[in-house]
């Protein structure tokens, strides 16, 4: 397959780095555009305390060297992690049950649907009654704004696995869980990769809030701790790890889509 | 039975035996930390409804304001094919930042007040619908255009003919993923702003251990991002049917 496909791409190779490049200096451009906009516009405008590139950069190495700013970005990250593991654990188990038994969906899709429509922020002052002002807390939180999303796509994603497949398991005579782990969940995998990609934007936002709310060592503390002493080029270094992490982890399952599930396209796009 | 009467008892059997739960449990466990659901429904008092309604014109403000600029300017990146090339990755980064860690630089620039708590709903919104505007506009063919523009079409009937009906239905995806991000932001912004709405009410009665109150509000929050959500997809379902067929 391979083979077949580099040999066209390497006869249009020329114009497609000519096309790459060309985008590319276009959004180059765009971007230390904003830079100066954003730069002179604060200068002009804004009080002096105010996050500017310039500033940015300045105190870029300080920062990311900083004992402080690593430790907060591990607990963050790690929480997340930890969070969206336990989610997706969870939540494979409870979308697939959903996605392929017809009393269990009936029995929860309400609370289901309910749950994830919720603002997730709106639980917080319950999660700090249940688990005080503790990592506990944040690690709740993010299990909560992770959790509901894997289970939506996981139920999708069992709920579209082909028949044929399941009959030929039942055939060859698969015992129940076998064919569960066998033949629904990897072909579920497509959605799930989509579930997880809504699950870790919504951990990294649970997270940040949580950190808001009950003032634990991480990321979102650390923003909030450096505007408010009126540090706000410090903050804005951990506000760009964050958008860091956003990108990533999309970047990363999009990857993981295209690369094993290359024929699944919920939004085909054209070009 | 036929499935769909099944389906239905159910659902009803599912619902009545979590209301059983929710009531033994909050019996139980004892009040401080679930509160039954008598007490809850006890607790939604004419001033958590009327917390609600404020949340909502909070709410209301900052998405309309979001898909009143979101939809044009996303608009404007479907005719306009350098700016969209130029901005689409930077609409793409923030789309994907976690908007919430911007709030306390709204706080320390803006203060306390109305217009920075729309900022923030406006900030949590505004971004899916220009992700998925510009998503829409990457999937126009261009010969659709050429075609349009070799029969001498005016820039009305392209507009009227080939733009709003590619872009709109991917418009209206993003709209949908915005209400609940907008949801997010609106409690975010009435906890860390200025306290107000059914943010207040949360943050006071929790801090009072008025665990009966905290539960009512989180249920008509609830209530309210199902309601809004399903109005989003039924939306969506009417105007972008044809997304979904190919």
């Amino acid at each position: 397959m391979t083979a077949e496909t580099r040999v066209p791409l390497a006869a249009s190779g020329a114009g497609l780095a000519r096309l790459m490049g060309s985008t590319f200096f276009v959004k180059l451009a765009a971007g230390v555009v904003l830079l100066v906009v954003w730069e002179f516009g604060v200068n002009a405008w804004a009080p002096a305390y105010v996050a500017r590139p310039s500033g940015v950069i300045a105190v870029l190495p300080s920062v990311i060297g900083s004992g402080a700013f690593l430790s907060a970005a591990a607990a963050t990250l790690g929480s997340v992690l930890e969070g969206l593991v336990i989610a997706l654990v969870l939540g494979i188990a409870v979308g697939i049950a959903m996605g392929r038994s017809f009393v269990v969906d009936r029995l929860i899709r309400y609370y289901v649907f309910g749950l994830f429509a919720m603002p997730m922020v709106a639980i917080l002052p319950l999660i700090t009654l249940w688990f005080g002002y503790t990592d506990a807390a944040r690690l709740a939180t993010t299990v909560f704004a992770a959790f509901f999303s894997i289970v939506l796509n996981a139920a999708d994603g069992a709920r579209a696995v082909p028949l044929d497949y399941l009959e030929v398991g039942r055939s060859f005579r698969a015992p129940r869980l076998r064919a569960l782990a066998d033949i629904v969940l990897p072909a579920s995998m497509p959605y799930l990769l989509a579930g997880i990609r809504l699950a870790a934007a919504r951990a990294l936002i649970g997270a940040v809030v949580a950190e808001f709310f009950i003032s634990v060592n991480g990321l979102g503390f650390f923003i909030l701790f450096n505007s408010r002493s009126f540090h706000h080029n410090q903050a804005i270094v951990a506000v760009m790890v964050l958008a860091g992490c956003g990108v990533g982890f999309e970047a990363l399952l999009n990857w993981a889509t295209r690369r094993y599930f290359p024929w699944y396209r919920r939004d085909e796009k054209v070009r | 039975m036929s499935a769909r009467r099944l389906g239905w008892t159910i659902t009803a059997a599912g619902l009545a035996a979590g209301a059983t739960l929710w009531e033994i449990a909050g019996r139980s466990v004892g009040a401080a930390f679930v509160a039954p659901l008598s007490d809850t429904i006890e607790a939604l008092t004419p001033s958590v409804w009327r917390a609600l309604a404020s949340s909502l014109g909070l709410f209301a403000t900052g998405f309309a304001l979001s898909v009143a600029i979101g939809v044009p300017f996303g608009l404007l990146l479907a005719r306009m094919r350098l700016l969209r090339v130029a901005l689409e990755s930077y609409i793409a980064i923030l789309n994907a930042t976690p908007m919430a860690a911007l709030i306390p630089f709204i706080l320390s620039m803006m203060g306390f007040g109305f217009a920075p708590k729309v900022l923030v709903v406006f900030l949590f919104a505004v971004f899916p619908i220009l992700y998925n505007t510009v998503e829409g506009a990457r999937s126009i063919r261009p010969e659709l255009i050429e075609v349009a523009r070799s029969f001498r079409s005016s820039e009305r009937a392209l507009w009227r003919d080939v733009l709003l009906p590619f872009v709109l239905p991917f418009a209206l995806t993003g709209i949908r993923q915005a209400i609940g991000r907008a949801l997010v932001g609106m409690v975010a912004a009435e906890f860390f702003l200025s306290a107000s709405g059914i943010g207040m009410v949360l943050q006071s009665a929790s801090q009072s251990i008025d665990t009966a109150t905290v539960f009512a509000a989180i249920l008509l929050v609830t209530l309210l991002g199902v309601l809004l959500m399903e109005l989003g997809s039924w939306v969506e379902g009417r105007y972008a049917a044809w997304r979904n067929i190919r």
